[in-house]
C-alpha cells in the first residue's frame, strides 16, 4: 500500500507553498526523515521529509508548482514493496486533478486546548475555518481520509462556486481570457454566475472599479531627458505577503495604543555588568525577558485570536521584528519564560543572523504570542506598530532620551527614558487590561529583580 | 410577392433543371402517375414522359444503384426515396459505391447524383416512417448532405445540388412541404456549403437545421418581447460544413444553442459543439454550449408523445431563455 | 492432349465461329489467356513475398470466361466486374503494368494506388471498376443501361458477378428492373461453384443459376466456362440481342478456380483431387491451345511460346511498378469530391 507524503501545513495561516525543487528522484531509496523536497512559503524555505523508510515512487507536482497545504505531493513505497498493478490508474483516480485533499494534523496541533474529540471526524483546520464562518459541520460530507471533513470541504460548502474541486476559481472561458488580458487575478473577483461562476461582466466590473492599475509591468516608465521619473517594482513574495497581512491586520483589529516611558537605569546596570563579564546583552533581550514575565501574568495579552476563539497561551513565545532589505520578518523565541537572559541573547543573535541569511525555518516563525519591535536605534522617538496576527498585542520601542524629570522633591533630575508604545487588539484586550499589562511591564523593566521570583 | 409551397418550389426546381439539361431525370417509387408520395413530382410525367420520370418497383437498392450507374455514365439523376427511413435499404450502394467510387478510382470518375428524401416526425407516421438519419451520411466521406428549411432554400439548394458533381443526399421535411414562402421564378442557385444567417441577434447563437429553423424563428419572435435577441444560423449544407459564420457568431454572443430534430446522441449537434469548444470561439464562451434534440427513443405513435420527443417552439424558448439568463 | 477424342467434334461445332472470327482473333485470345495466368501467378508470388499488401483474389483457371466474354464486346461497351477481376480487366485491354502498379499501391496505378486489387477501374476504356461488394456492381448496371437508353447509343453493359452474388437481394432488384425496362445489359454469372467456402449446391435450390432468368422473363443460358468459344458465343448472342433493343440476358459460365477464395483461404471445403481433376483435365488454356493446334491454326511451339511472351509482359509490368513512385502523402485527401 503506497505511503502518502503530504505537504505539511507549516503554520496556522499557511494556505499554499511552492515547490522549489525535488531533492531526490523517483525511485530513490530514502530513510525516514530524509529531506525529499524543498518548498517555499510566505517567507521561508522549508523541507518536506520522508515519513518512512522506503522507495520514492511518484512525485505528483513539478518544480515550480503551487500546492495547497495538506495535499499529497508524492507517494512512496515501503522497502521491497512493489508498485500496485494498476498503479497508473490508482494515481490518476486518487491523486489526479479531482482528488480530494488528504486531511492531516497540522504540525502545531499539540497546543490545541480543545482536547475533546468531535463526533464528526474533521481536521482541526477545517473546524477552525468552519467556526470562523459560523458554518455547522454536522451535515458536511468529508472527502478526506476516512471521510474526514477537510478544509476544502468546508470551503466548498461555504461558497460552492468559489473554487472548483481542483482549487481553481470557477470562471467562463470569456472571463478567463479577459482577466488574463487585463492582468487581473481571478481569485480576487466575485462571480455572479451560476454557482458563483465568474462571468466576463464580473471581470469588467472589477477592472472598472480599480482606482489605478495594479501593476504597470508592461508599460515602460516615461522618460524625461533620458532619465526615468519612476521605477516600477511589482509586489511579490515577502513584500506582497507583508502588504496583505498588515492591511488585513489593520482592517480587522481595532487597535488601541498605550504609551509608557521606561526609566532605563536598571537595564543599563544589568547591561554594564554583563559587558564587564564580556557577555553580550542587548536591550532587546531584556525587553524579551521582561515581556515574557509580564505576559504570563496577563493571559489576555499572551493570547492569539482565531475567528471567535481566543487562545490563551501558557508559554510566552516572543517574536522580535527584524528589518531585512526586502521587508520585515518576525522570528520567534519560544518558551522565553524557561530561558535566562544569556540563552535569550544567544537565540536572538541566531535568529537575526539566520533571518538575514534567509535560512529561517518555519518553526522560527511559528506560534508567536507577542511581538517586540525595537526601532530605538533608528532615532525614532516613538511609533505605533501594527499587530502581527493572530497575536493580540505588539510593543513598539522607541529611542531612549535623557530628560529632566522632577523627583519626589520636585527637583529636576536627569533620567534616561525609553519610549514604549503598546498596541492592543480591542476585541480581546480592554483598555484597563492593556494599562495593567503595561504597568507591570514597566515595573519589570525598571526593577528586573522581580524577574528572579 | 410570389409565394410557393416547399413542395411546389422543389417541383419548379426539378422542372427547370430537366428543361435546361436533358441529362437530368427523376427516378423513384410512385413519382410518375401518382406524382410522388408528397406530391413533389406531380405533373412531371406528363411534361417529360416516362423516359425521364421513371417509376420503379419497390427496390431501393436498385434505385440507388440505378442513380449511381447512370451518374457514372454521363447522366444527372435525381432519385427519390419515399421516406428517409427507407434509405436504410440503399446504404450499401450509397455508402460503398456512390461515396467511394471516385476516391477508389484515384479521383477519376464522378457520381453527379441527388438522392431526395423526406425525413422527420409530426405526422403520426410512427417509428419506421419518421426518421432523421442525416448524420449517418455526414459521417461518410465523399457525400454531401443538404437540408433546406424553406421553400426559397429548397429550390435554390436543389438546383445547386443537381449542378454539383458529387452525390448529394437532399433531406426534406414532411411537415415543411405545405409551408409557403417567397420563391423567385428564375432558376436561381443557393451555393452548397454556404451557411445562412437567418436572423441577427446579440444574446444567443442558435444553430438550427430543417424545420428547427422555423421553430427557432418563432421562438425568437417570442423572446424578442422579453428583450432577448436570438441570432439564428442555418448551415443549409451539413457536409461539407461552412462553420466560419457560426464561430464568428459565438464570438459575438458568447452563448450557443444547437437545435435539430435527430436524436441528440450522436447527432449533428455534437459536431457543432466540438467545433465551438475546440477552436477560436472557446475563449468567448460565457456559458456551456447546449443542444436541444430528440430524445433517445424511436418516434412514438401517440401524438402528444411524438410532440414531446423532438424540440418544439416552446422548448426552444425555454432553453434559450435559460441560457441567456445564466441558468447554466 | 487431354481432349483428343473430343477435338474433331469441337472443331466441327465451332467451325462457323472460327471462320467468322479468324485465326488472329483466336491466337490473340490464347495469348491473352496466357497473359492472365502469368499475371495471376506472379501476383501470387509477389504477395507471398510481401511485396503486395492487403489480399488477393486470383482467377487462375477462369481465363476462358474473361477472354471469351470480353472478346464478344465492342469498343465503347461498359464493363462492371468484381473482386476476382484481374482477368476481366486484362481481357478488356487494360495495361498489365498499370494494374501491377495499382497492386503495389503506386501513383502510376490505374487508381493512383487508392483502390488496390479489388477496385481496379479504367474509366477511359469504360471499365467502371471491379467491386469489392458481392453484387455491388449489379444495381449499377441498371443505371448504366438506363443511361445508354436515354442517350440512345448502341452501347451494351457487361456486368460480371459470381455465383454468390446471385443470392444478394440487389441482384434480384437489378434483374427485375433491367427486365421491365428492357435494358441493354448482359448479366454474366461467372459460376466457379464456390462462394468462398459455400459450394453452389448448398446455396441454391436450382441446379443452374441461369434458370433464375425465367423469374424475370429474360433469356438465360448456362455454358462451359472453360471453353472460351462457348463463352464467346453466348455473350455475343446476348450482346447482339441487347444492341437490337431486346433487353437483358443472363449468361451463366461454369468454371473453376484453382486457388483459394483469397490468400487466407485454407480450402477445407474441397478436396485436392477435385482441384487436380479440373487442372489436369479441363484447363481452359490447354483446351484452346489443343483446339488451335489440332485445327492447324497454330503450331505447338508457337502456342507454347505464348507463355514466354506472357512472362515477359509480366516481367516488364513488375519492373515498371517497382520503379514507380508511391503517392505523395500531401495528396492524401485528393479525389474525394469532384
Amino acid at each position: 500500500m503506497p505511503i502518502e507524503i503530504i505537504l505539511p501545513k507549516f503554520g496556522f495561516t499557511l494556505e499554499t507553498a511552492d515547490i522549489v525543487q525535488w531533492l531526490k528522484h523517483e525511485g530513490d531509496t530514502v530513510r525516514s526523515g530524509d529531506a525529499i523536497c524543498e518548498v517555499t512559503t510566505d517567507k521561508v524555505n522549508m523541507e518536506v521529509e520522508a515519513p518512512e523508510t522506503g522507495t520514492l515512487w511518484k512525485f505528483l507536482y513539478p518544480q515550480g508548482a503551487t500546492v495547497p497545504v495538506t495535499e499529497v505531493i508524492a507517494v512512496m513505497l515501503r522497502l521491497n514493496e512493489a508498485p500496485p498493478i494498476d498503479g497508473d490508474a490508482l494515481l490518476q483516480t486518487r491523486y489526479g486533478q479531482n482528488a480530494p485533499a488528504i486531511a492531516v494534523m497540522p504540525v502545531a496541533d499539540t497546543l490545541e486546548t480543545n482536547g475533546a474529540k468531535d463526533k464528526t471526524a474533521i481536521t482541526p483546520l477545517a473546524r477552525r475555518v468552519a467556526q470562523a464562518a459560523n458554518l455547522s459541520v454536522e451535515n458536511l460530507t468529508g472527502t478526506g481520509t476516512n471521510q474526514r471533513i477537510t478544509r476544502r470541504d468546508v470551503e466548498a460548502a461555504l461558497s460552492p462556486s468559489a473554487l472548483t474541486s481542483t482549487g481553481k476559481p470557477r470562471a467562463t472561458p470569456a472571463a478567463r481570457a479577459f482577466a488574463h488580458q487585463s492582468d487581473v487575478e481571478l481569485t480576487r473577483i466575485p462571480g455572479t454566475g451560476v454557482r458563483g461562476r465568474i462571468q466576463r461582466a464580473d471581470v469588467e466590473t472589477y477592472v472598472a472599479a480599480q482606482p489605478t492599475p495594479l501593476v504597470e509591468a508592461t508599460k515602460p516608465p516615461p522618460e524625461i531627458d533620458g532619465q526615468a521619473d519612476q521605477t516600477v517594482i511589482k509586489m511579490t513574495g515577502m513584500r506582497l505577503t507583508i502588504a496583505t497581512r498588515l492591511q488585513k491586520s489593520f482592517q480587522d483589529a481595532p487597535h488601541i495604543f498605550f504609551d509608557a516611558q521606561i526609566d532605563t537605569a536598571a537595564i543599563n546596570t544589568i547591561r554594564s555588568k554583563a559587558k564587564a563579564r564580556k557577555e553580550k546583552l542587548s536591550i532587546t533581550s531584556i525587553l524579551v525577558k521582561a515581556a515574557a514575565w509580564t505576559l504570563l501574568k496577563h493571559p489576555f495579552v499572551n493570547a492569539t485570536l482565531h475567528g471567535d476563539e481566543i487562545m490563551q497561551w501558557k508559554t510566552a513565545n516572543i517574536g522580535v521584528a527584524v528589518a531585512l532589505q526586502e521587508g520585515l520578518i518576525v522570528p520567534v523565541i519560544h518558551h522565553v519564560e524557561t530561558l535566562g537572559l544569556g540563552s535569550i541573547q544567544t537565540r536572538l543573535d541566531d535568529v537575526v543572523n539566520r533571518a538575514q541569511n534567509n535560512s529561517l525555518r518555519m518553526h522560527d516563525l511559528s506560534d508567536g504570542t507577542f511581538t517586540i519591535s525595537n526601532l530605538g536605534m533608528y532615532g525614532v522617538d516613538r511609533f505605533t506598530a501594527i499587530i502581527n496576527p493572530p497575536q493580540v498585542a505588539i510593543l513598539a520601542v522607541g529611542r531612549t532620551q535623557r530628560v529632566f524629570v522632577p523627583d519626589d522633591n520636585d527637583q529636576p533630575v536627569i533620567k534616561s527614558l525609553m519610549q514604549i508604545t503598546l498596541s492592543a487588539d480591542h476585541r480581546v484586550v480592554d483598555g484597563a487590561q492593556a494599562a495593567l499589562f503595561l504597568n507591570d511591564l514597566r515595573a519589570a523593566l525598571e526593577d528586573p529583580t522581580q524577574l528572579l521570583f | 410577392m410570389r409565394e410557393l409551397t416547399y413542395a411546389e418550389a422543389l417541383r419548379e426546381g426539378l422542372r427547370q433543371a430537366m428543361t435546361t439539361d436533358p441529362n437530368v431525370f427523376v427516378i423513384g417509387e410512385d413519382i410518375g402517375v401518382y406524382g410522388g408520395a408528397f406530391g413533389v413530382t406531380a405533373g412531371l410525367l406528363s411534361e417529360f414522359g416516362e423516359q425521364r420520370v421513371i417509376d420503379t418497383p419497390i427496390s431501393e437498392a436498385g434505385i440507388a444503384g440505378a442513380c449511381i450507374g447512370a451518374a457514372l455514365t454521363g447522366m444527372r439523376p435525381v432519385g427519390e426515396i419515399q421516406f428517409m427511413d427507407f434509405v436504410t435499404l440503399t446504404m450499401e450502394q450509397i455508402v460503398l459505391q456512390a461515396a467511394k467510387v471516385r476516391f477508389m478510382f484515384g479521383g477519376k470518375a464522378s457520381v453527379p447524383m441527388v438522392l431526395r428524401m423526406p425525413g422527420g416526425s409530426g405526422t403520426g407516421a410512427a417509428a419506421q416512417h419518421s426518421e432523421s438519419l442525416e448524420n449517418w451520411f455526414v459521417h461518410v466521406p465523399g457525400l454531401k448532405v443538404v437540408m433546406p428549411s424553406s421553400p426559397y432554400d429548397a429550390k435554390g439548394l436543389l438546383l445547386a445540388a443537381i449542378d454539383d458533381n458529387n452525390p448529394v443526399i437532399f433531406v426534406e421535411h414532411k411537415l415543411l412541404y405545405k409551408t409557403k414562402g417567397h420563391v423567385p421564378e428564375e432558376a436561381y442557385r443557393l451555393p452548397l456549403s454556404q451557411t445562412n444567417i437567418v436572423r441577427e441577434g446579440k444574446h444567443l447563437t442558435v444553430v438550427a437545421t430543417s424545420i428547427m429553423v422555423n421553430r427557432a424563428l418563432a421562438a425568437a419572435d417570442e423572446l424578442a418581447k422579453e428583450g432577448i435577441e436570438l441570432e439564428i444560423i442555418d448551415p443549409r449544407t451539413l457536409k461539407p460544413l461552412d462553420d466560419a459564420p457560426i464561430i464568428e457568431s459565438v464570438k459575438k454572443t458568447g452563448r450557443a444553442l444547437i437545435v435539430h430534430e435527430a436524436v441528440e446522441m450522436g447527432g449533428f449537434g455534437g459536431e457543432i459543439v466540438a467545433r465551438i469548444a475546440g477552436g477560436e470561439a472557446f475563449d468567448y464562451l460565457e456559458a456551456p454550449v447546449r443542444r436541444l434534440a430528440a430524445l433517445d427513443i424511436p418516434i412514438p405513435y401517440n401524438r402528444e408523445l411524438e410532440h414531446h420527443t423532438v424540440p418544439q417552439t416552446e422548448s426552444i424558448i425555454v432553453e434559450a431563455r435559460k441560457l441567456v439568463q445564466g441558468a447554466y | 492432349m487431354a481432349n483428343e477424342r473430343l477435338m474433331p467434334e469441337m472443331i466441327q461445332r465451332y467451325h462457323d465461329i472460327i471462320e467468322t472470327v479468324g485465326p488472329e482473333f483466336l491466337k490473340e485470345s490464347l495469348q491473352t489467356m496466357h497473359t492472365i495466368r502469368a499475371f495471376e501467378e506472379r501476383a501470387e508470388q509477389l504477395f507471398s513475398l510481401g511485396r503486395v499488401h492487403g489480399t488477393m483474389h486470383l482467377s487462375i483457371g477462369q481465363e476462358a470466361t474473361a477472354v471469351g466474354a470480353s472478346s464478344a464486346m465492342e469498343d465503347g461497351d461498359y464493363l462492371l466486374n468484381h473482386h476476382r477481376g484481374h482477368g476481366h480487366c486484362l481481357a478488356w485491354g487494360s495495361d498489365a503494368s498499370r494494374m501491377m502498379a495499382e497492386f503495389m499501391g503506386k501513383e502510376t496505378g490505374y487508381c493512383r494506388g487508392r483502390g488496390g486489387s479489388m477496385h481496379i477501374a479504367d474509366v477511359e476504356s469504360n471499365n467502371l471498376g471491379a467491386n469489392g461488394i458481392v453484387a455491388g456492381g449489379v444495381p449499377l448496371s441498371v443505371g448504366v443501361g438506363l443511361s445508354i437508353k436515354m442517350r440512345k447509343t448502341d452501347q451494351v453493359c457487361l456486368v460480371i458477378f459470381g455465383d454468390g452474388a446471385a443470392n444478394e437481394g440487389a441482384f434480384h432488384e437489378a434483374l427485375n428492373m433491367a427486365s421491365i425496362w428492357d435494358l441493354p445489359i448482359i448479366f454474366l454469372c461467372e459460376n466457379n461453384q464456390y462462394a468462398m467456402s459455400m459450394p453452389m449446391p448448398k446455396a441454391f435450390n436450382v441446379e443452374k443459376i441461369s434458370t433464375r432468368a425465367t423469374a424475370y422473363n429474360i433469356p438465360g443460358i448456362t455454358v462451359d466456362g472453360n471453353d472460351v468459344l462457348a463463352v464467346y458465343e453466348a455473350v455475343k448472342t446476348a450482346a447482339d440481342r441487347a444492341r437490337r433493343g431486346e433487353g437483358p440476358s443472363l449468361v451463366e459460365s461454369v468454371t473453376y478456380r484453382y486457388k483459394g477464395h483469397s490468400k487466407s483461404d485454407k480450402q477445407a471445403y474441397r478436396t485436392r483431387e477435385e482441384v487436380q481433376d479440373w487442372q489436369d483435365n479441363r484447363d481452359p488454356i490447354m483446351r484452346l491451345s489443343d483446339l488451335l493446334v489440332t485445327a492447324g491454326i497454330t503450331t505447338q511451339a508457337e502456342a507454347d511460346s505464348m507463355r514466354d511472351t506472357a512472362l515477359k509482359i509480366i516481367d516488364d509490368a513488375v519492373e515498371f511498378s517497382e520503379n514507380s513512385a508511391s503517392p505523395d502523402l500531401a495528396s492524401i485527401a485528393e479525389g474525394v469530391y469532384a
